[in-house]
C-alpha cells in the first residue's frame, strides 16, 4: 500500500464519482420538489449516448457536454408531462421512462459505437507541475470535475438561500400549501425536473465523454439507481451528496486496490456496502417520519383545476 | 367473470392481428427476406450485402456476436472474419445479429435465423456455446461453428486462434518497454483461457526481464467501459506503465492508458491501435477470414466435418500489429526474431518447470501444457499479482 | 416518503369502465402507439408496415413464435402477481427484481447440491427454496414497514441493487469453474423444468396460471381476501375491527416475495438451465409496471403481460429483418406505457 496507491484511490474516487455526484445533485433537486425519478437510468443513457454522438460528429467535447445536458433536461420533461400535467403515478412513469431510455439510447448511439473521440481536455491541478508523470496524471482533472463541487455549493445556495429554492422546498413539503401561498406547484416542478435533468446529463456526459470515452448499450450500469440511493443517504442535501458520492465511488476504487494487493474479499460484497450503509442510515434516522424526506415526495398533485 | 366481455377483447386482439397479417394465421413461419444489414464498420473494405442477388444465394450464413460489431475489439474482429467469407465466395448471403444475449437468450436469434434459411451458423460469443449445441441437436441439417469452445457433435464444431503464443510475444515486447517493471492486465473473468493469456504474457516478459510483475484486475464483465476505466486507472495508480487486457473491446482500456501516458498493448482486433497514437507498443488480433472461408467452402461442397480447429500466427489466424512510434528499432528487431522463433516452434511457451504464485510446481521439468489443461488453468505463474479465482 | 393513496380500484370497477366505450379508446391508444413507434422506425430508415407485419406474423401467426411469446410472458406474469398481491394492502413491492434474484440463488444452491435426487423430488425442493429466498428478501422491507420505520418502496429499491451482487458473489465464489465465465455449470436434467411439445414453454406457465387463478379466488371468495381489502381500504378501521394489520403486512409482503422468488427459480430451472450473473434485465420492474397498469386485476395482468411479451418477442425478429438493435424495441414498450400513463380520466380514480 504505497503512497501512490492511496492517492490513486482518492484520484479514482474523484474521477468515477463525478458523474455520480452530478446525477445525485440533479435528483436532489427533483426530489426536493416532490418527484421521484426512477427513470434516471434511462435519462443517463440517453444523455450519454447523445453527448458521445455529438462529440463524435463535431469533434468538440464541450458541445457534446452541452448536448448531453440538454438531452437530460428533455428526458425529464417527458417525466414532467406524465407526472405533473397528466398526474400519472411517479414510480410507474419513472420506470416507463427508464425503458424508453434503454431503447432511445441504443438507437442514438448505434452508429457511434467504437468511435474514437477527443475527450474533455485535462488540466493539472495548479501548483503540481513538478511531479513525475505517474503522479501528475493522478491530478489532471477535466473541467467537469473541477466544476463538480462548486456546482454542489451553487445548488445548496439555490435551495436554501434563494426564493426559488424556498418555493421548491415548499412544493416538496406540501404542494397544496405552496399553492395557497401563491406559488405555481406545477411550474416549479417542471423547473426542478429540467434542472435535475441538466445535471443528470452532465453526469452522463462525464461518463461517456471524459471518463470512459466510449459508448456501449447499458453502459451506466445502474448508476441511476445508485443516485436515488445516494440522495437518501445524503438526506436530500447537496453538500452531503459530495461525501456520499466520494464514498460510493471510493468503495469501488478501494475494492480494485484490494484485488491487486492479493486480499481476497469478494468485490461483489464490497460493492453492496454503500447500499447497506444507506439502509442503515434510513433505519437509524427513520426515513419516513422524520424531517429528512420532503413530505409530499411521491404524491401526485392534483391542484384545483 | 363475464364471458362476453372477455371474448370481446379476445376478438379485438385476434381481428387486429389478422387484419395486419393480411390473412389467417399461418401454420409455418413465413421467411421474410432480410432488407438491410447492420451499418458496416468503417474499417472493412467489404461492401454491405444490402440487396439480395437476383439468383438464390448458394448458402445463407448466420453470425451472432455478443457485442457490437464496431467495438474495435473481439466482435469487430469476428465480424470482419465473417465478412471475408462474402469477399471470397460471392454467392453466400450473410445475416448478422449483434448484442445477442448470453445462454438461452441466444436461442431465439438462432431459431429466427434458421427460419430465414440460414444453414451455417457462426456463434462467436463464448456463452453461446450451450444454446448453439442444444440447437444443433434439434436442427441436424444446420452446421454450427462456435468460437473458442470445446464441445463437439455431428453438426457442431469449434474454431479459434491460438492466443498463448501471441501473448508470449506481447509479453516480450512489454518486458522490453516497461520502466517500472510493472505491467497491468485488465481482465473480464477468471476464465481458464484468460489466466493462460496472463501467464503467457508474464512468461514472455520474464524471458527478457526477470523482475517484471503483472498485476491483474478483473472487471467481471466482457464490456463494462466504466469498470474498465476504473481498473485501468487503478493499475496505473499502482505503478504499472504497460497496460493490456482481455475484455471484448480494448478501446476504453487503451484510451484510459493513453490519457495517463502509459503504454498499451492491444488485443482482439488491430483496429485498437487508433486509440493510442503515442503510447502504443504493439498488439495482436484475430484474422480468421481465411479459416472461416475455408469452413464455409467445405459446407458448400459437402465435405464439412466437425473438427476442433485451432490456428495461430504461423497460419495467419492471428496477426501482430504494427509497432507504435515510441518503440525503438532494437526492440522491434528482437520481437520480430522471437516471433520467427515461435512460428518455427523453437520456443514452447508452457514448457516446464513452471512455478505458480504460491510456489507450487504446476508444470514439471520436461512437461508441456496441452490445450485441454490450458483451458482449465486456475493458477497464476510466479510474478503475477492477483487472485486467480 | 409519504404513502401514496390507493391506486388500485376495486375489481369490478375495472370491468365497468371497460364496457363504457373504453374499447374505442383502447383501439385509439393502440393506433397512437403504433403510429409513434412507426415514426421512430421511419426516422431511422426502417419500414414500419413491414416491421409490424413481420412482428405479428411471427408472434401470432407461427407456432414457434407463439410459443416464444408464452416463454417471454411467463416470468412477467409471475412477477406481476408478486406485485399485485401486496398492492391489495397498498404495499408497493418494487423489490420483485431483487426477490427474483434471491429466489434464483437459493434454487441454484438446491440444484447444485442435490444433483442426485430424481426430478419429482428436486424440482419441488428447488421451488420451495426459491420461494424461501424471495420471501426472505421481502421480509426485511416488510418488517420495517410494519414497524413504521421505513417505507417499503425505498427499502425494496435498495435491496434490488444488492441482490444481483450477492448472486454474483456466489457464482464467482463457490459455483464457478475455470471453464465458466459469469455463470454456473449446467444444471442436471433432473433440475430442469419439463417443457412441452418441443418448445421452450415449460411448467412455469402452468404454475403461473394456477397462481393467477388462486389469487383471484382468494381475493374474491375467502376471508383473507376480505380482510385484505378492508386493510387496503382503511387500515385504521380494519385495525379497530380486530384485523391484525401488521401481521398481514409482513406475511403478504413475504408471500409476494415468495412468488417473485418462484419466478426466479423458474428462470434458472426452466429457461436457462443454469445461473447466469445479471440474468434479469428488468423483468421484475416490468412485472411491477404490468401489475400497476392492470390495477392488480388478474385478467388484466394476463392480457397486459401477453401484449408486452408480443412486443419483446417481435422485437427479436426485427433485429434480423430490419437490422434494428434489439434494445430499440423498448421504445415501443415505453410508448405503450406512456400512452396509458398519460390518460387521466381513465386512471385517476381515487389516486391522490
Amino acid at each position: 500500500m504505497t503512497l501512490l496507491s492511496v492517492l490513486g484511490v482518492i484520484s479514482s474516487a474523484i474521477f468515477s464519482g463525478t458523474s455520480l455526484l452530478y446525477t445525485t445533485l440533479g435528483e436532489v433537486i427533483t426530489e426536493r420538489s416532490g418527484i421521484v425519478n426512477l427513470g434516471l437510468e434511462g435519462v443517463l443513457l440517453v444523455s450519454a449516448s447523445t453527448g458521445f454522438a455529438v462529440t463524435s460528429l463535431t469533434g468538440n467535447p464541450y458541445l457534446g457536454v452541452l448536448a448531453a445536458a440538454l438531452a437530460g433536461g428533455l428526458m425529464n420533461m417527458v417525466l414532467g408531462y406524465l407526472v405533473v400535467t397528466r398526474n400519472g403515478n411517479q414510480l410507474a412513469s419513472g420506470l416507463a421512462l427508464m425503458f424508453f431510455g434503454f431503447g432511445l439510447s441504443a438507437l442514438i448511439g448505434k452508429p457511434y459505437v467504437g468511435s474514437r473521440i477527443k475527450g474533455l481536455p485535462r488540466i493539472l491541478l495548479p501548483g503540481l507541475s513538478d511531479l513525475p508523470r505517474l503522479y501528475a496524471s493522478l491530478f489532471k482533472f477535466d473541467t467537469l470535475i473541477y466544476l463538480a463541487i462548486p456546482t454542489a455549493i451553487l445548488l445548496w445556495w439555490l435551495l436554501f438561500r434563494t426564493r426559488w429554492g424556498l418555493g421548491l422546498r415548499a412544493v416538496g413539503e406540501s404542494a397544496d400549501t405552496a399553492f395557497a401561498s401563491g406559488r405555481n406547484p406545477r411550474l416549479i416542478r417542471y423547473q426542478a425536473l429540467f434542472v435535475g435533468g441538466l445535471l443528470a446529463g452532465l453526469g452522463a456526459a462525464h461518463l461517456s465523454i471524459a471518463y470512459a470515452m466510449n459508448w456501449t448499450e447499458y453502459m451506466t450500469a445502474g448508476r441511476g439507481f445508485i443516485a436515488v440511493a445516494l440522495v437518501i443517504f445524503s438526506k436530500w442535501h447537496p453538500l452531503r451528496a459530495i461525501v456520499g458520492a466520494l464514498l460510493f465511488s471510493g468503495a469501488v476504487a478501494f475494492q480494485l486496490l484490494l484485488q491487486s494487493s492479493g486480499v481476497r474479499i469478494s468485490p461483489f460484497i464490497l460493492d453492496t456496502i454503500p447500499y447497506l450503509l444507506t439502509l442503515l442510515v434510513l433505519i437509524v434516522w427513520g426515513g419516513t417520519r422524520k424531517h429528512a424526506a420532503p413530505a409530499s415526495l411521491g404524491r401526485v398533485y392534483h391542484g384545483t383545476e | 367473470m363475464n364471458k362476453k366481455q372477455f371474448s370481446l377483447l379476445v376478438a379485438i386482439v385476434v381481428t387486429t392481428a389478422m387484419v395486419l397479417t393480411g390473412c389467417g394465421p399461418a401454420a409455418t413461419p413465413t421467411p421474410v427476406p432480410p432488407t438491410a444489414t447492420p451499418v458496416p464498420p468503417t474499417a472493412t473494405p467489404v461492401p454491405p450485402a444490402a440487396t439480395p442477388t437476383p439468383t438464390e444465394p448458394c448458402l445463407i450464413i448466420g453470425a451472432l456476436y455478443g457485442g457490437p460489431i464496431t467495438d474495435a475489439g473481439y466482435n469487430q474482429a469476428m465480424h470482419e472474419s465473417v465478412m471475408a467469407i462474402k469477399q471470397n465466395i460471392a454467392c453466400v448471403q450473410i445475416i448478422e445479429a449483434e448484442n445477442v444475449p448470453d445462454e438461452a437468450g441466444a436461442k431465439t436469434t438462432m431459431e429466427n435465423m434458421i427460419a430465414q434459411g440460414v444453414r451455417m451458423i457462426f456463434a462467436t460469443a463464448f456463452n453461446h456455446q450451450n444454446p448453439a449445441y442444444e440447437l444443433s441437436q434439434s436442427h441436424p441439417d444446420v452446421i454450427f461453428e462456435h468460437a473458442g469452445g470445446w464441445m463437439m457433435g455431428p453438426n457442431f464444431a469449434n474454431f479459434f486462434g491460438e492466443p498463448p503464443d501471441a501473448w508470449y510475444l506481447m509479453g516480450v515486447a512489454a518486458g522490453k518497454m516497461t520502466e517500472t517493471n510493472k505491467m497491468g492486465f485488465v481482465a473480464a473473468f477468471p476464465l481458464g483461457w484468460t489466466l493462460t493469456f496472463v501467464n503467457a504474457f508474464e512468461l514472455g516478459a520474464q524471458s527478457v526481464n526477470p523482475d517484471v510483475q503483472t498485476i491483474v484486475a478483473f472487471t467481471f464483465a466482457w464490456g463494462d467501459s466504466a469498470k474498465e476505466a476504473d481498473a485501468t486507472n487503478s493499475l496505473i495508480n499502482q505503478g504499472c506503465d504497460v497496460i493490456t487486457m482481455h475484455v471484448d473491446s480494448p478501446a476504453t482500456v487503451i484510451s484510459a492508458a493513453e490519457s495517463r501516458g502509459a503504454y498499451s498493448i492491444g488485443f482482439q482486433s488491430l483496429a485498437a491501435q487508433q486509440f493510442a497514437p503515442e503510447y502504443w507498443i504493439s498488439g495482436t488480433g484475430y484474422t480468421l477470414g481465411g479459416t472461416l472461408t475455408w469452413l464455409a467452402s467445405t459446407v458448400l461442397d459437402g465435405t464439412w466435418e466437425p473438427i476442433f480447429l485451432r490456428c495461430g500466427m504461423a497460419e495467419g489466424c492471428m496477426v501482430m500489429a504494427p509497432f507504435g512510434p515510441t518503440v525503438p528499432q532494437e526492440v522491434q528487431d528482437y520481437v520480430n526474431q522471437v516471433k520467427a522463433d515461435l512460428e518455427a516452434d523453437k520456443i514452447t511457451v508452457f514448457k516446464g518447470p513452471i512455478v505458480d504464485q504460491d510456489g507450487n510446481v504446476q508444470v514439471a521439468e520436461g512437461e508441456v501444457l496441452t490445450d485441454d489443461t490450458m483451458s482449465a488453468v486456475d493458477w497464476f505463474v510466479e510474478g503475477v499479482i492477483g487472485s486467480p479465482k | 416518503m409519504s404513502r401514496t393513496a390507493p391506486i388500485h380500484p376495486r375489481f369490478s370497477v375495472f370491468w365497468q369502465r371497460f364496457l363504457n366505450g373504453v374499447i374505442l379508446r383502447y383501439t385509439l391508444m393502440v393506433l397512437l402507439v403504433l403510429l409513434l413507434f412507426g415514426a421512430i422506425l421511419l426516422i431511422s430508415g426502417r419500414n414500419p408496415l413491414q416491421s409490424y407485419k413481420d412482428m405479428l406474423a411471427f408472434t401470432l401467426g407461427s407456432a414457434y413464435g407463439f410459443s416464444e411469446v408464452l416463454v417471454a410472458m411467463t416470468p412477467m406474469l409471475i412477477t406481476a402477481l408478486a406485485v399485485a398481491l401486496p398492492s391489495r394492502l397498498i404495499l408497493i413491492n418494487v423489490g420483485v427484481e431483487g426477490q427474483l434474484y434471491m429466489g434464483a440463488c437459493f434454487a441454484t444452491w438446491g440444484a447444485l447440491t442435490f444433483r442426485d435426487l430424481p426430478a419429482w423430488c428436486l424440482l419441488p425442493l428447488m421451488a420451495l427454496l426459491g420461494m424461501a429466498g424471495g420471501a426472505l428478501w421481502a421480509f426485511i422491507p416488510g418488517y420495517l414497514r410494519a414497524l413504521g420505520i421505513v417505507n417499503e418502496t425505498i427499502t425494496t429499491l435498495l435491496l434490488n441493487s444488492v441482490a444481483p451482487k450477492i448472486v454474483s458473489f456466489f457464482i464467482f465464489g463457490f459455483w464457478h469453474s475455470p471453464m465458466d465465465t459469469d455463470k454456473t455449470a449446467n444444471f442436471v436434467p433432473a433440475a430442469r423444468l419439463p417443457t412441452f411439445f418441443g418448445t421452450r414453454v415449460d411448467l412455469s406457465l402452468v404454475i403461473a396460471l394456477v397462481l393467477l387463478a388462486l389469487f383471484w379466488w382468494v381475493m374474491r371468495y375467502t376471508r383473507w381476501g376480505l380482510e385484505m381489502r378492508a386493510i387496503g381500504g382503511n387500515p385504521q378501521a380494519a385495525r379497530r375491527n380486530g384485523i391484525p394489520v401488521s401481521a398481514y403486512l409482513v406475511v403478504i409482503m413475504c408471500i409476494g416475495g415468495a412468488i417473485a422468488g418462484l419466478a426466479g427459480m423458474a428462470q434458472v430451472s426452466g429457461y436457462y438451465g443454469l445461473l447466469l450473473a445479471n440474468f434479469s434485465r428488468g423483468t421484475g420492474y416490468m412485472g411491477f409496471l404490468i401489475s400497476w397498469l392492470s390495477f392488480g386485476d388478474p385478467l388484466g395482468i394476463l392480457l397486459t403481460s401477453f401484449v408486452v411479451a408480443i412486443i419483446f418477442t417481435g422485437g427479436n425478429l426485427l433485429q434480423l429483418t430490419q437490422g434494428l438493435p434489439f434494445a430499440v424495441i423498448n421504445i415501443l414498450l415505453a410508448f405503450t406505457l406512456f400512452v396509458v400513463l398519460a390518460r387521466p380520466t381513465f386512471l385517476k380514480e381515487k389516486a391522490s
